[in-house]
């Protein structure tokens, strides 16, 4: 079983528009509701690729069930947190004139130091049937920041791997407790550890930084479809071909899901990193935030291409 | 139908050592009436609901459950669930726990369930936890089964 921690999970409200005006009146013409968080989006894109799931972290009020039911619907296994403020929600706008989306992220509610104590006692638990962790996303109010960091530590004791995907200073104490891999979040920043992921040079500096720190496997997005992927001993480029990307939200989460996938099914480096680019392809080509069947991702995988350094000086 | 196809697939439960207060905490905030009791290794070793905590807590509970009136009971109850807050829930839960495997059919979890009047059934894979079955969620399967038909 794959879990997956979503400490700050939202109810995303998608609005469909057609050719947004700031500053105007706009009509909404569809309204879609869908439970949403980076740890969600890989336990969905998991759950999609046929395989078992349990979703973790802290929900509130009637938008933390409609989120609970929702993935209880779609076969993931949960078991949250109930807390007393309600989960946030975050507003997409899609506007179907210009292509583009436009999110509206709330901060989230606030946990209290009880909340914390039951969910760790349920992470305890949930360990033991689990055999890798995905902890990802930002956190909510009252959550340390080191809260990633002791949630390794605890995933390791049980001897469970783990997947850090996060931003900031939590990223960086997560870092410290060598997840086995590791991917900045860096969509708000474009940054991680003072290098500007803004070409391929700096993305493998920033890689290579964080394998140095401990992590087994970095990951390291560098442009739209583009990852570097770096080991103690590899390096990897790797990208996606197809020309016509759909939808980007929620393919860095599917991109996780695949490494969790292939990662647990003893996969090699090259077809993990194949499998992976392929889950995030599946989905970017699909409107709705996730693809359904592994079908999809297999199909995807002629676009995948990827290329290993094989000597490091090549870059 | 399989179990696993008709169950809630969730695992909310509480490990036999926390504390009442914690158990009473997870009821209320899950909006739940009881929740199977595990192991560190989230094996199922009992069943606890807010039965058996008022039973716990007021010995002569048959007889309030006849009566017109609890009133009188009321503060004995209150003094005894803060008395016992504390203590561990594996001295208040029913240790006969009865479960269901993922594999098993609707009709044997009608069975169970009816039979031993309970609520809630654990779902159990090599006796872990893995979900939960009500006679609701019965119920609603065996109404789409009849309409089904009917079309």
């Amino acid at each position: 079983m794959i879990a997956t921690v979503t400490l700050n999970p939202t109810l995303d409200v998608i609005l469909e528009v057609n050719g947004l005006k700031l500053n105007h009146y706009n009509k909404v013409y569809n309204t879609q509701t869908t439970a949403g968080g980076k740890g969600i989006n890989v336990s969905k894109a998991v759950r999609a690729c046929g395989r078992e799931t349990i979703a973790l972290g802290f929900v509130g009020g009637n938008r933390g069930i409609t989120v609970e039911e929702e993935l209880r619907r779609l076969g993931i296994t949960t078991n949250f947190w109930h807390i007393g403020e309600n989960t946030r929600s975050n507003i997409i706008i899609r506007d179907t004139k210009s292509g583009e989306h436009t999110l509206l992220s709330e901060p989230g509610p606030r946990v209290t130091e009880y909340d914390l104590k039951m969910f760790h006692s349920a992470f305890y638990r949930v360990i033991s049937q689990s055999c890798l962790v995905i902890l990802s996303g930002s956190l909510p109010l009252g959550v340390p920041e080191e809260i990633y960091a002791y949630l390794i530590a605890t995933a390791q004791e049980g001897g469970v791997k783990t997947i850090l995907n996060t931003s900031g200073v939590q990223f960086s104490k997560g870092l410290e407790r060598k997840p086995f891999l590791a991917s900045p979040d860096i969509r708000e920043t474009n940054q991680f550890g003072g290098i500007l992921i803004d070409r391929e040079k700096n993305a493998i500096k920033a890689a290579e930084k964080i394998v140095q720190k401990g992590a087994e496997i970095a990951v390291v997005s560098l442009e739209e479809q583009k990852d570097i992927i770096a080991t103690r001993d590899e390096l990897w480029f790797a990208e996606t071909t197809y020309p016509k990307i759909v939808n980007l939200i929620g393919a860095g989460d599917a991109l996780i899901a695949g490494f969790a996938i292939a990662l647990t099914e003893g996969k090699n480096l090259k077809e993990t990193i194949e499998f992976a680019m392929a889950c995030a392809l599946a989905s970017a080509l699909r409107e709705e935030e996730e693809f359904s069947s592994r079908e999809e991702v297999e199909k995807c995988r002629r676009w995948v291409k990827v290329k290993k350094y094989e000597n490091r000086m090549e870059r | 139908m399989k179990i696993k196809d008709l169950m809630i697939r969730d695992v909310t439960s509480i490990m036999n050592d926390c504390k009442l207060v914690d158990l009473i905490q997870i009821l209320s905030r899950h909006k739940i009436t009881g929740v199977p009791v595990v192991n560190h290794n989230q094996e199922v070793i009992g069943f606890i609901s807010q039965h058996d905590v008022i039973k716990a807590a007021l010995p002569n509970y048959l007889e309030i459950i006849n009566s017109s009136s609890i009133f009188s009971e009321f503060i004995q109850l209150s003094k005894r669930l803060q008395e016992y807050s504390e203590h561990p829930v594996e001295e208040f839960m029913n240790k006969k726990v009865l479960t269901i495997e993922e594999e098993d059919n609707e009709v044997l979890a009608a069975s169970l369930l009816i039979q031993n009047k309970i609520q809630r059934l654990p779902v159990v894979r090599e006796n872990k936890l893995v979900g939960i079955v009500t006679l609701t969620d019965i119920c609603r399967i065996l109404v789409e089964k009849t309409e089904n038909k009917e079309k």
